[in-house]
């Protein structure tokens, strides 16, 4: 199968669970368009950019003194991965820049639209 | 955590080594290839509740897919005693026997090869790798325990510098280079190895030194008389205690400077990776952050055919005059500048009255030239003189881009300062200057355009990049210094401005320093213009 017929396949799937319940559409489109970008590799290069601009603001930075001060707290041997994912998660989601939020998802946007029209 | 796993890991490795991580890595972390692509994207969710994301990881003794937030990896591990597991974002891998993730040098040195390898198949260059202190550093941090936290308001790289009888103009040239961010972490960290013994004389030692003298700490003014005598010595046509122009000095400077870096650099090891990708290109630190490459397309207008150059430069000096050089005629002038109708319009208008920004003076750098009748050009193709078209356009971009506003005028007749004001902005985005974005619009002639407008709009830089769509490249620079030229052609006087920390800014005059603010910067009349690439390339 070609990788073109293989990407319209996975528009049309999302497309055609349009009948069924809201929720479910939405779980099939996003599985859709997850496994488009995989399948196209482009999934890793979204992430590189959001990666790249997340240490260009600092963000990267932060979120390690963060972590430190979690381990700090609650002492190197008392603390796993979980707790440090529990605890930064939240802050880090806050200090993501809008305009690093803006650009990405400008971004995708025009992807899938390009895309999904061609 | 250490470096070598936990038991349970350990035991997995000594029984069936590291090649089951790198398969399960291979195929579902960084997929190296279409065919692993398409496996990940078909076949990666958690086998039991159906989801892609929530922390998917891989059972790593079994062909079972289970995510983490579910505890469906964890219910699996328990179940079946496959207590060893990896991530399938990052690859780590999961002990669920120890509850943690546990780290282990051989799988780590794995995963980075793979990770490299996936990335470039992409496209994606090099990736970041955050810096790690070697045994070196970290044994003389711990020797030297006393730490200086650099705050915001601290003067720390602030040093006025005494006027040794006109010599402004290498004060605010050293200013200029002394506040360039990458420079100064070149030189702040040692990275220039010069034997003394070999290399008297050597002026990168000196500015190493003048580096640490103006990080120290101390806040009196320096007194650049070595310098300046070794800038006599090696740039003779700067000796003397005249004026001098603050250019010509900056180059100088770089010409030295990357002379002495080549005499010393046989003793620099790492200099080889440079070397590899830039085979006609040194690798000194002077290349590496204020070279960059120009191309230069001569078309010939009988049979259409282009021969390409690409030259270094160091910096880009732009003419200010009204008119410019020859535009030949229009229909020329048109087709370079594709069916971007408002621009045009615009651009018309600024022919006859000359540039009144940075970006029309780069527009104009960048625009196909006619080279008229009485330049006929022997063209390769058609093996005949013939009339001509050259266009410049930035083939490769330095790290530092410097402009040189052409302010003083020197024909045969009349030399004269030209005092016209300039608008250039703190954020610049050379894409539109850039060969590949320049030939594009000529080719296709591409309505949608990018000009002044969209330098500092992110939106706007994605629909102008058009067809390399996720393109990562970045040309984005920050203005961090500033020269200004007062006074007449006989007798002027230089000072700088430049960038501390990120915005705070200050004026330089000899040994005096004063705060300023961007405004104050941005009104200036601006002789030299430097910028510093926001986004650095990993090499």
């Amino acid at each position: 199968m070609s990788r073109y017929s293989e990407r319209r396949k996975a528009i049309e799937a999302s497309l055609d669970h349009q009948n069924h319940d809201g929720k479910e559409k939405k779980v099939n489109s996003k599985r859709a368009v997850n496994q488009h970008l995989t399948i196209e590799g482009d999934k890793e290069k979204f992430k590189e950019l959001l990666r790249r601009r997340l240490i260009e603001c600092g963000w990267r930075d932060e979120l390690r003194v963060l972590c430190r001060d979690t381990i700090r707290e609650r002492g190197i041997h008392n603390v796993t991965v979980d707790e440090i994912v529990e605890d930064v998660t939240p802050k880090g989601r806050a200090l993501v820049p809008d305009t690093v939020k803006k650009e990405l998802l400008q971004k995708i946007r025009t992807y899938l639209h390009e895309k999904a029209f061609k | 955590m250490c470096d070598i796993g936990c038991p349970h890991l350990q035991e997995i490795k000594a029984s069936k080594g590291v090649e089951l991580y790198r398969i399960i890595f291979s195929s579902f972390v960084a997929a190296s290839n279409s065919v692993a692509r398409k496996r990940k994207a078909i076949h990666c969710y958690c086998f039991v509740c159906k989801s892609v994301d929530y922390r998917l990881h891989s059972c790593l003794n079994c062909v079972y897919f289970g995510c983490y937030n579910g505890h469906h990896i964890q219910d699996h591990a328990k179940h079946k005693k496959h207590y060893l597991a990896v991530e399938l974002s990052h690859g780590n891998v999961l002990c669920v026997a120890c509850g943690t993730y546990v780290y282990d040098d051989d799988l780590l040195n794995v995963a980075h090869e793979l990770m490299v390898r996936a990335g470039s198949r992409l496209g994606m260059g090099a990736l970041y790798r955050p810096w790690e202190p070697s045994t070196k550093v970290l044994e003389l941090l711990r020797k030297n325990p006393k730490r200086r936290k650099i705050v915001p308001g601290v003067a720390i790289g602030l040093r006025g510098l005494i006027n040794l009888g006109n010599t402004c103009f290498m004060n605010c040239i050293v200013q200029a280079l002394t506040h360039t961010p990458l420079l100064r972490d070149h030189f702040l960290t040692e990275e220039h190895v010069c034997r003394p013994e070999d290399q008297p004389g050597c002026l990168v030692c000196e500015v190493s030194t003048l580096f640490q003298e103006f990080y120290s700490g101390n806040k009196g003014p320096l007194t650049l008389h070595r310098l300046l005598h070794m800038i006599w010595t090696h740039a003779r046509h700067l000796a003397g205690y005249e004026q001098q122009d603050a250019h010509e000095f900056f180059i100088a400077t770089l010409d030295v400077l990357h002379r002495h870096c080549k005499a010393s650099a046989p003793a620099l090891p790492e200099n080889e990776n440079s070397q590899r990708d830039n085979p006609h290109q040194c690798s000194c630190i002077i290349d590496t952050i204020f070279t960059g490459g120009l191309q230069s397309d001569v078309v010939c207008q009988a049979c259409k055919g282009v021969s390409t150059t690409i030259d270094p430069f160091w910096d880009i000096s732009l003419d200010l005059g009204r008119g410019g050089n020859n535009i030949g005629d229009d229909s020329s002038f048109n087709t370079s500048m594709g069916s971007d109708l408002a621009l045009s319009g615009e651009q018309s208008k600024q022919t006859n009255s000359g540039p009144t920004t940075l970006i029309d003076c780069l527009e104009r750098f960048t625009r196909a030239e006619h080279l008229g009748s009485s330049a006929k050009i022997k063209c390769n193709n058609c093996q005949s003189y013939q009339e001509s078209t050259k266009q410049l356009t930035m083939k490769k971009l330095p790290v530092v881009a410097s402009f040189h506003l052409k302010r003083f005028e020197h024909s045969s007749r009349l030399h004269k300062k030209i005092s016209t004001y300039i608008s250039f902005p703190e954020q610049l985005d050379m894409t539109p200057f850039m060969s590949n974005h320049r030939n594009n619009r000529n080719l296709f002639n591409s309505g949608a355009s990018s000009s002044s407008s969209s330098s500092s709009d992110s939106a706007g830089e994605w629909n102008s990049s058009g067809s390399g769509s996720l393109s990562l490249t970045d040309n984005r620079y920050s203005l961090f210094a500033v020269i200004n030229h007062l006074g007449t052609l006989d007798a002027g006087h230089y000072t700088a401005y430049v960038r501390q920390q990120n915005n705070h800014w200050f004026k330089c005059d000899d040994h005096m320093i004063t705060k300023a603010n961007l405004q104050e910067v941005l009104d200036s009349e601006g002789y030299l213009l430097f910028y510093h690439k926001k986004l650095m390339e990993f090499q």
